[in-house]
């Protein structure tokens, strides 16, 4: 077993299975500020779910997500064919340690389109996305774990924007997208997670960049405006009503192109996500 | 938040008729679980007569809208066509509380309090779940897999009342 191998499958668990403090600090401050009881109660469950799944290393969920691998790769570091196998090989450890819940279709193309094929009973052979990679400016390789659920893939959506030279008619579409998509996803409190860029793989990218460095207490104005305007629908958790259907919006805007249009991706994220973790390998 | 109830299966006639939207209660004893690739072969086998074959009663119990895998259990959408058709007849054959998560339709709710059954929310917390579940075993359908037919035995499960007495939470 080579430390990579074990680091991977580490921080995987820990992504399946742990809030970072700035996510529960997120969740006391709505609580306390919440005035229907309804909502307080679904996050008060959400809570505890998280410190009891922390403490016993168990999944959040039982919808335990595809993993989603984000690598970042400092200017004097090097990634090799063999590290790219041992990350591999550590999602699959990662996936039986959980344990995730098997979810790898067996089959051919058209088998593992219409479920004829099977279902894996192995939870380690559930195969990852294809792995993202930046390059950085610290000198490290950081392997960040994101484990994305069916819910929010449902819901979410990659279309273009006219922007007519103007942010507000961005952000106002992005809350026209995002509110029946929280109000559909039935999980929530969610947090919206959007990405703009020149195409289709460029917007889903930087959307994935965004849950990866998403910060509960970090919030620029772009981000408070969309999170405050899906509010207003008064959705709230579950759907119970209250004023806390979005905990905070995670966007990340790229280059752009000299045109009038954007390409936005949005996925609203459920109670529990972003599910990540990162480690340094 | 007014008082938490305090319930245990099998739910009888009168518990269920004191419930109303909005109440959190709590989930104790033995329930089933399933969904959408199981209910339906349930309610088929209930109206064949032959549950008592399978070794199910139905009598004041609860289903739980979930699949049942290693990574432990959680409600899935219990508007799922194939989910929420069998709350009607699943219903008359003695279920008492179905459970799971999102909205049903005015008809389903109507249904459920022509045979003095609720509807309950259970938010997706499946570790919570996992260290208040005691038992779980196979019932019928193993063939299914992680969608079989399953009993667990639970342990102050909450949840909250989301359709009574011809009442919807989301109305």
């Amino acid at each position: 077993m080579t430390n990579i191998r074990e680091k991977v499958a580490d921080c995987l668990v820990r992504a399946g299975s742990t809030f970072r403090e700035d996510q529960k600090e997120a969740y006391r401050k709505a609580i306390a500020d919440e005035a229907n009881a309804q909502s307080c109660w679904v996050m008060q469950q959400v809570l505890d779910n998280a410190i009891v799944a922390e403490e016993r290393r168990s999944p959040l969920c039982d919808d335990t997500g595809i993993p989603h691998l984000f690598l970042e790769v400092g200017k004097n570091r090097s990634v090799s064919g063999e590290m790219m196998q041992e990350i591999m090989e550590g999602v699959e450890l990662g996936l039986r340690q959980l344990p995730g819940r098997p979810m790898a279709i067996m089959g051919d193309d058209n088998a593992r389109i219409d479920q004829s094929g099977g279902l894996n009973p192995d939870s380690g052979a559930l195969k990852p996305s294809p792995i993202l990679i930046k390059p950085i400016d610290e000198d490290v390789i950081r392997l960040t774990i994101l484990m994305l659920g069916g819910g929010p893939a449902i819901r979410g959506i990659t279309q273009r924007i006219f922007h007519k030279h103007n942010v507000d008619v961005v952000i106002e579409e992005i809350v026209n997208r995002a509110t029946p998509a929280v109000s559909q996803l039935g999980c929530s409190p969610c947090v919206l997670a959007v990405g703009i860029g020149r195409s289709q793989f460029e917007a889903t990218s930087l959307m994935m960049e965004a849950m990866v460095y998403g910060d509960f207490s970090k919030q620029t104005e772009f981000e408070k405006k969309i999170t405050e305007k899906v509010n207003e629908a008064n959705i709230g958790p579950l759907g119970l009503g209250g004023k806390h259907s979005v905990l905070a919006t995670f966007a990340k805007v790229g280059p752009q192109r000299a045109s009038g249009v954007r390409i936005v991706a949005l996925r609203p994220c459920c109670c529990f996500e972003p599910r990540r973790a990162s480690v340094d390998l | 938040m007014s008082k938490i109830i305090e319930l245990t299966t099998p739910l009888s006639e009168e518990a269920i008729s004191q419930l109303k939207v909005g109440d959190v209660v709590t989930i104790t004893g033995y329930i089933y679980t399933g969904r959408d690739a199981v209910l339906p072969k349930i309610v088929k086998a209930a109206e064949e007569g032959t549950l008592d074959q399978l070794g199910i009663d139905l009598q004041g119990s609860v289903i739980f809208h979930t699949a049942v895998s290693p990574a432990g259990v959680g409600p899935t959408s219990s508007n799922k066509v194939e989910i929420e058709c069998t709350f009607e007849p699943l219903s008359k054959h003695g279920v008492k509380m179905h459970l799971g998560k999102g909205a049903i339709s005015k008809e389903t709710v109507k249904a459920l309090a022509e045979n003095n059954a609720v509807f309950a929310i259970i938010p997706p917390v499946t570790a919570l779940l996992g260290s208040q579940t005691v038992e779980q075993e196979i019932v019928a359908f193993p063939e299914l897999g992680m969608e079989a037919f399953n009993r667990l035995k639970v342990v102050k499960y909450q949840a909250i009342i989301a359709a009574a007495k011809g009442e919807s939470i989301y109305d």
